[in-house]
């Protein structure tokens, strides 16, 4: 297999955080997402996993029954990607999509505001708590959500997505600023 | 139509979520009669009132699901993942 160099831009590289009193916007740094594929949607298979992984719950974020998405902000080895694809195999397939999903932080006392306008997704916190992730349209952008504090959330979109739904988000938080 | 769709996995959730494949019916056996897979594959009731459909969770969990709804009131029965589907040939 040949072996080239190739040049990283991040998707929204070129986005400063927009920050207000109400809603903050940030991009995140373009580490790694895993996706973690398993034939077993059982408790027992994602305690596990979590378990040799050695991560919490907003590292290894749920997607739906029997698939999970592991997060981080620094870029993986490909030593450091084999030593998690062996720990994990037993449990589940892991597909890396670190080149293909992008991460946006969205935080302040109007985050929820913001983002129930785009989506129908029930954000309360009792429903919604830290560390509770899910899958839902924003706007016409399917967008992985995860709740990273009471009042911050991440979003995850397919990187050809990213632009196009920060610029919806920075629409959606004008009036909070 | 109905607007709101119970997933069994992500709580209520809009239709725009969803794409809809038709009429969940029970599969007939492998070698099942000429007629029986006709059936099965061109024709369908179009009742007035309960009906079972597949619904597909394309922008949430991905997940195929058995949606029951009325026709006549666009009641939302329940929803329930097709992995959990009982039916059996009769």
């Amino acid at each position: 297999m040949s072996v080239s160099a190739i040049e990283h831009r991040a998707a929204l590289g070129g986005k400063a955080p927009l920050i207000s009193t109400g809603v903050t916007l940030r991009t995140l740094p373009e580490g790694h997402v895993l996706h973690l594929l398993s034939a077993s949607a059982d408790s027992d298979v994602s305690a596990t996993i979590s378990a040799v992984l050695g991560c919490d719950a907003l590292t290894k974020r749920s997607v739906s029954p029997g698939q999970w998405f592991v997060v981080g902000d620094e870029p993986l080895s490909a030593a450091a990607l084999a030593d998690i694809v062996k720990k994990v195999k037993p449990h589940a397939e892991v597909v890396d999509q670190s080149h293909g999903r992008v991460r946006i932080a969205i935080a302040g006392a109007k985050a929820t505001s913001v983002l129930a306008k785009g989506t129908a997704a029930d954000l309360a916190l009792n429903v919604f708590p830290v560390g509770h992730a899910t899958t839902t349209l924003i706007g016409h952008i399917a967008t992985h959500i995860t709740r990273v504090s009471e009042d911050g959330f991440e979003l995850m979109v397919l990187r050809g997505f990213a632009e196009s739904l920060w610029e919806e988000l920075a629409e959606l938080s004008v009036e909070f600023r | 139509m109905a607007s709101l769709i119970p997933c069994p996995h992500c709580g209520q959730r809009p239709r725009e979520e969803f794409t809809v494949k038709g009429a969940a019916l029970v599969r007939p056996a492998a070698d099942a009669g000429r007629n029986a897979w006709l059936d099965y594959v061109y024709l369908r009731d179009n009742p007035r009132g309960r009906y079972d459909e597949h619904w597909h969770h394309t922008s949430g969990c991905r997940r195929w699901l058995v949606v029951t709804r009325d026709t006549a009131t666009h009641e939302i029965e329940g929803a329930r993942d097709t992995a959990a589907r009982t039916e059996t040939v009769e």
